[in-house]
Formats: C-alpha cells, sequence, structure tokens
C-alpha cells in the first residue's frame, strides 16, 4: 500500500491538516487520526498511537512531530520533510504576514490599544498553562522542589535557561534514575 | 552574523523544548530580549500572540523574531532552524522507538526537566506581567483569559482576539 502514496500526497494532505489546525492539541489529533488512519487508511491506529507517543517524547511542537514520524513510516526522511513543510506553510505564511503588518504599523494608536488587551490576556494565557502542567507535573515534594529551584535560577540568579534544563535532566537522571 | 547566531540558538532551544512549544519560552526570552536585545519585552508578547492566533503550533512565533531580526529571509530561516532539530531527532527516534521507549536514562532526565520547566515558565510569567500588566483593565483581561482558558474549554485564541477587542475599546 505505501508504493501508492507520493511524496506530493503527503505534502497536501499535511497542507491541509495545518491549516485547519486550530484549538488544542486533542481536536487535532482526532482529526490527524479521521484523515490518516479512517478516511485514508495510510497508517493502522497503532502506528498512529505509536506516532502521537513519539511525537510526545521527543523535543520540538508535539504535533508537528507526529506529523515528522508519520512522514518517516511512510516515506522515510522525504515524508518527513513533507509533513514538516505541509503543516507549517500555512501557519508560517500567516505569521509572516501578520508581522509584517505589526512592524509597518508600529505606533499606530489603536494597534497599540490592541496590543496592549492581547499582551494581559497572552500572561493570563500563559498561567493557565502553568498550572494546568503543573496539576499533572508536580506530584511530590522531589518535583515540587525541582520546580522551586528551577524558578529561582532564572528568576532571582537569572541563570541561562539552557543550562537550567540540561542540569535538570541530569539532575533528573541522578534523583529519579533508580526509581524508573 | 546575526542571522548565524539566530539559526543556531533556535536550533539548540528547539532541540531542548520537551513537552509543548511554551516550553521555549523561558529560552527564546532570555537569548533574544536579554542577552541580543533583538526583541523588547512587549515585543515579545505580541509574537506570542501571532504565534497563538495563527494555526499550528505556537513555534510559528518564530517567524516573527526571524522577521524581526532580519526581514522575510530571517523569517524563513528562523522555522528552518527550529524544525531541523525535530526532524533529525524524530527519525533517529522513530527507527529506534523501543530501545528509546524503555531506556531509564531518557525517562528519568525528563521526570527532571518537566518540573523544571515549569519554574521556568513562572519566571517568565512574571517577567511578562511587569511589562503587560500596568493598570486595573490589563489586570482584569489577564485574570479573565487565565479563568476562561483554565477552567472552560474554551480557544485560547478567542481570548486573545476577546482581549483584542476589549484593548481597542477600554485601553
Amino acid at each position: 500500500m505505501e508504493d501508492e502514496i507520493t511524496v506530493k500526497d503527503i505534502f497536501w494532505k499535511f497542507l491541509k491538516i495545518g491549516s485547519f489546525s486550530f484549538g488544542g492539541v486533542y481536536s487535532m489529533l482526532s482529526f490527524f487520526e479521521r484523515e490518516l488512519v479512517e478516511k485514508d487508511k495510510w497508517l493502522t491506529h497503532d502506528e498512529f498511537i505509536e506516532s502521537v507517543a513519539i511525537g510526545q517524547m521527543t523535543p520540538g511542537p508535539p504535533i508537528v512531530n507526529t506529523g515528522i514520524c508519520i512522514g518517516y513510516k511512510l516515506k522515510r526522511i522525504k515524508g518527513a520533510l513533507a509533513t514538516t513543510a505541509g503543516q507549517s506553510f500555512t501557519g508560517t505564511l500567516l505569521a509572516i504576514v501578520l508581522a509584517v503588518f505589526y512592524v509597518k504599523s508600529k505606533g499606530n494608536v489603536l494597534l497599540t490599544s490592541v496590543m496592549k488587551g492581547v499582551g494581559a490576556a497572552v500572561v493570563g494565557l500563559l498561567i493557565s498553562i502553568i498550572f494546568k502542567m503543573a496539576k499533572t507535573t508536580i506530584r511530590n515534594y522531589r518535583t515540587g522542589l525541582f520546580a522551586l529551584a528551577a524558578f529561582f535560577a532564572l528568576a532571582v540568579f537569572r541563570l541561562n535557561p539552557i543550562v537550567l534544563i540540561l542540569a535538570s535532566a541530569v539532575l533528573g537522571v541522578v534523583v529519579f534514575g533508580r526509581r524508573v | 552574523m546575526a542571522l548565524l547566531k539566530l539559526c543556531w540558538t533556535l536550533i539548540v532551544i528547539n532541540a531542548l523544548t520537551i513537552g509543548g512549544g511554551f516550553v521555549m519560552l523561558p529560552m527564546l526570552q532570555k537569548e533574544f530580549v536579554e542577552n541580543n536585545h533583538w526583541l523588547t519585552n512587549r515585543e515579545f508578547l505580541d509574537a506570542i500572540a501571532i504565534g497563538q492566533l495563527t494555526p499550528g503550533p505556537l513555534t510559528v512565533m518564530n517567524a516573527v523574531i526571524g522577521y524581526k531580526v532580519s526581514g522575510l529571509f530571517g523569517a524563513i530561516l528562523a522555522m528552518v532552524s527550529s524544525y531541523l532539530p525535530c526532524i533529525i531527532i524524530v527519525t533517529i527516534v522513530a527507527k529506534y522507538y523501543y530501545d528509546y521507549k524503555e531506556s531509564k536514562i531518557v525517562r528519568a532526565s525528563f521526570l527532571g526537566i518537566k518540573p523544571a520547566v515549569i519554574g521556568l515558565l513562572a519566571a517568565v510569567a512574571i517577567s511578562l506581567g511587569q511589562t503587560a500588566l500596568v493598570d486595573p483593565v490589563t489586570i482584569g483581561i489577564a485574570i479573565i483569559s487565565f479563568a476562561v482558558i483554565a477552567f472552560t474549554k474554551t480557544d485560547p485564541s478567542f481570548a486573545i482576539v476577546g482581549a483584542g477587542i476589549a484593548g481597542a475599546i477600554l485601553l
């Protein structure tokens, strides 16, 4: 079955997925599954679930990574490139259009007011993300200490977050290594 | 030189972003706002908003940053640099999935990274809050957005559009 699918097919399919991917991760994943597993039968359900798992345990946006994994399963590295390009095309184009508009109308009074409101909402959004992540991740005093230490290291001691993430990975191995 | 630095920084950051697009924010803010002064805190906030409004992952905000640094070419290069590490790492993991999944080192390091990221994001929220929350109206908008996104199933994009309209009327 795999040899019927061309790289072009993959690109168009993921262009469609990427263009209508408003909304949360979960609504997107069900869209993925409907299109790829149920409609086109490019993948089995199990292959899809494995791709989602890989997407979540690798660095980068989970949705894009799931797409990369599916593309790789279908057509190796060419498939991976096609899914990435397809999935990010519309969003990138729109972001660039908005960036041009934003830079050009800098100083516009109305835009300044709009962005003041938007900026406040982004802070609210960020806090809600922290809240949701904390609910699932901070389960005992060890994980709580990791969060607190990272907070103070960045907010008070202004250490570099790249170094802090690497350090937390190493400390994770030291602290949790024997229990996983 | 700025372009090279932009690309390299984005490659490193994206290679370390485990657990969704928001995880890259502390690193992006440190490198681009604090260390290189390519953006102000306000512009960084606006880039997040644009990334959230457009379809696809938050990562497209890097196109906005790239555009700010070096125009259209910078935007495209920023996106290529953001996705390059993902493509390399995911294809390798896809190949060795079962070894990777069972790897104690990978699992234990994720257990360390995930809570640390929450602390880092809290520090970023405070820093961005100092820029964005300047009067009772902006504080009110932030509280309402938080409540709507955290306690209902509303898409964050609606909250951002709503806040923009509220800003146009009230601010």
